[in-house]
């Protein structure tokens, strides 16, 4: 891993406490943006002032629980990066379509549901590579980035689906706090460029006040607030309806989508020469992402995802220390028990979400784009990515025309996010079809000659536009065996197969079965017979190939040395 | 194609042997040849340079052990040095990082071989 220069305080870095703090807040308040998913759900379930701060509470809470998961770095949970969580749209859409069958209770089940099937998916994901490759999660975290620089236009210029005219009073806030974000990150350096997005929504914030944008009366309950208190689950129970199990099972594959694409992103960040993402702390992300989701379904949230945002943030000031994600955890354990700054937050003005929004957005959609751009791209990729960002675009554009569709499709056409993921998904799948090349070399008897296959080997791999480093593991593995395979007398066959994620190569020969030891021999042994240089070159062939068998078929022996690409 | 070459040159009391190219089961026999040659003349410190080695195979490092136990059998030192890249992986993968005294650069080498510094 090489450190990248732009970074001051790197994964496993911990800042000076203040800093650990100030980058916690900044976060929590970027992410605080995203609990008007459960708001709306909140306003569309009609709960009462109460039962509207117990909601809050709880999905604080679960902020503070998913943060803690997503950071942690456990063989089986957490993906060990600065990867932030959040509410998301993806489930939205299935969350409403669930209140209005069986309400609270139906969505608050079938949030466990998503959860169980995220935690199903993450110890597959590495198998799954092929279907889910890194450009459609860099595809997911586009559009994302897309969908949130849309969320914060609508926001900043207060733009509702009722009124489709720009109010000058939150142009005024939305354009002062964006300025301010963009003037700090630009033109300043240490704390200045550090605390952008925080010191942008204090001026967003300020400046609201100011104007009478910020009321905070409007959502105080009628009781009045206590300082301390504890949460109540009064309003939660868990049902299931089979109908729904389709369209979560699809939220959960797009959420899953993002949290890969978010956690590559935050390794890339880490990484000056990231080329392909650490599947072990991409499961750890999905799965603490399912766990996370099962906790928020269990105590009465809605639908969690990693949150794309923090990881343009963390790329934008240069502090990815995993310790901030831990105090943002904290953080919002915390502000669940207090409930006037917990309202603080839920009453943020929607010009400053909208410039916080609108000011991440920027990162999120140029990482998305470097994810795409990262591997090289042919007519079948392009296909891919374009159409399926296309089919995300059309999904926003003609929103009511899509509303058309039987019901049951509803939740993949009435989202851009999941009908691109859908999309890029069935396409990538349609697009594998004969997508596996193969060659192979007959080296006749009588001297086989390595140097000829080196070479062959070397030009194929150039055509196939193969790793290098694995192209050179592949020379090492064929040369060895031709090496103590000798001059058999019918020569050898030397098949090579490859696609985008798997080499093979299988080499065919008469002769006796290569021994490959799982055990080291000792120096001993190598030294004092050439059958120890043979077990030497056997064990060279297990540890340099990602996976090695030997069969014998009556004086025939095929091997198969296999790398994972 | 990236054939075997030896050179040889001198920093005081160490012989500097410098391989490059391909070390397979080919060319290992010139190598270990080479090597006993240098200890059963006398040579009492040796620096094999790895650096310009493409790669090697399980003949080479079997040459290298036995130069290695020949020169033990004779009170002299014989160390490597340069391991970069794929070669370095394949010592890695064969356990044998431990095996031999292996020194980052020729100048760390030469100061624990006792001679002077690098030309």
């Amino acid at each position: 891993m090489t450190r990248p220069p732009g970074l001051i305080y790197a994964v496993d870095e911990t800042p000076p406490r203040a800093i650990l703090i100030v980058s916690a807040l900044q976060h929590i308040g970027l992410m605080a943006i995203t609990l008007i998913f459960p708001i709306i759900l909140a306003r569309e379930a009609n709960l009462s002032r109460i039962q509207f701060l117990d909601l809050i509470s709880l999905s604080m809470l679960g902020l503070g629980v998913a943060n803690i998961c997503f950071c942690i770095r456990t063989r089986l949970i957490g993906s060990g990066y600065l990867c932030g969580a959040a509410y998301t749209a993806i489930f939205l859409g299935p969350s409403l379509f669930a209140l209005q069958r069986g309400g609270l209770a139906l969505v608050f089940g079938m949030t466990v549901v998503g959860g169980i099937v995220q935690v199903a998916l993450a110890p597959l994901l590495h198998r799954l590579r092929a279907l889910l490759p890194s450009e459609i999660a860099g595809l997911v975290i586009a559009v994302v980035g897309l969908t949130l620089a849309g969320l914060g236009v609508r926001y900043g210029l207060g733009i509702s689906p009722q009124q489709q005219k720009i109010n000058p009073d939150y142009m005024i806030v939305a354009g002062i706090s964006l300025v301010t974000m963009t003037v700090l990150n630009v033109w300043s350096k240490g704390y200045g460029r550090m605390f952008c997005v925080l010191i942008g929504m204090v001026v967003g914030y300020v400046v609201s006040a100011g104007l009478g944008i910020f009321d905070l009366a409007g959502i105080v309950p009628e009781g009045g607030l206590s300082v301390v208190r504890l949460p109540r689950i009064q309003h939660v129970g868990w049902s299931f309806d089979p109908v729904l199990v389709a369209p979560f099972v699809v939220a959960s594959l797009a959420a899953t989508l993002r949290a890969m694409g978010d956690v590559s992103n935050a390794q890339r960040i880490n990484d000056a020469d990231w080329v392909r993402p650490n599947f072990a702390s991409l499961a750890g992300g999905v799965s603490a992402n399912g766990v996370a989701v099962i906790f928020c379904g269990l105590v009465g949230g809605c639908g969690i995802n990693t949150y794309s945002s923090t990881i343009g943030l963390s790329g934008a000031t240069g502090v990815t220390s995993r310790s901030v994600g831990y105090a943002i955890g904290v953080g919002f354990c915390a502000l669940a028990f207090i409930p006037p700054l917990a309202l603080v937050l839920a009453a943020m003005p929607l010009p400053v979400m909208g410039a916080a929004l609108f000011f991440t957005a920027a990162f999120v959609f140029t990482s998305g784009l470097q994810m795409i751009t990262a591997r090289m791209l042919d007519a079948r990729k392009t296909l891919v990515i374009g159409f399926s960002f296309a089919m995300a675009v059309v999904a926003d554009l003609y929103h009511e025309a899509l509303t058309e569709v039987p019901n049951v499709l509803q939740p993949i056409f009435g989202n851009g996010l999941v009908l691109g993921t859908v999309c890029a998904v069935v396409l990538n799948l349609i697009m594998r079809i004969g997508v596996r090349q193969q060659v192979s070399i007959k080296l006749p008897p009588g001297g086989i000659n390595r140097e000829a296959v080196e070479r062959f080997l070397s030009e194929q791999g150039a055509r196939w536009a193969a790793r290098r480093d694995i192209m050179r593991r592949a020379i090492f593995g064929v040369v060895q065996v031709l090496e103590v395979v000798g001059d058999p007398p019918g020569g050898v066959e030397i098949e090579a197969s490859f696609d985008e994620f798997d080499l093979d190569i299988r080499i065919r020969y008469v002769g006796a079965l290569l021994t490959i030891p799982e055990r080291k021999p000792t120096p001993r042994e190598i030294v004092e017979s050439e059958q120890g240089e043979r077990l030497l070159a056997g064990y060279l062939l297990r540890q340099s190939a990602d996976c090695i068998t030997a069969h014998e078929n009556g004086a025939s022996v095929e091997m198969l040395l296999h790398y994972d690409h | 194609m990236n054939a075997l070459s030896i050179g040889q040159t001198r920093a005081g009391g160490v012989c500097i042997v410098t391989l490059s190219g391909r070390i397979d089961s080919t060319s290992a026999s010139d190598v270990m040849a080479e090597l006993t040659r240098l200890i059963s003349s006398g040579e009492k410190s040796i620096l094999v340079d790895l650096g310009a080695v493409l790669y090697l195979t399980s003949a080479a490092f079997r040459a290298l052990l036995v130069a290695t136990d020949e020169a033990e059998r004779r009170a002299a030192k014989l160390a490597l040095c340069n391991l970069a890249g794929h070669v370095r992986e394949l010592f890695e993968m064969g356990g044998l990082l431990d095996v031999f005294a292996i020194h980052n650069s020729r100048e760390d080498a030469l100061k624990q071989l006792g001679g002077p510094r690098a030309p």
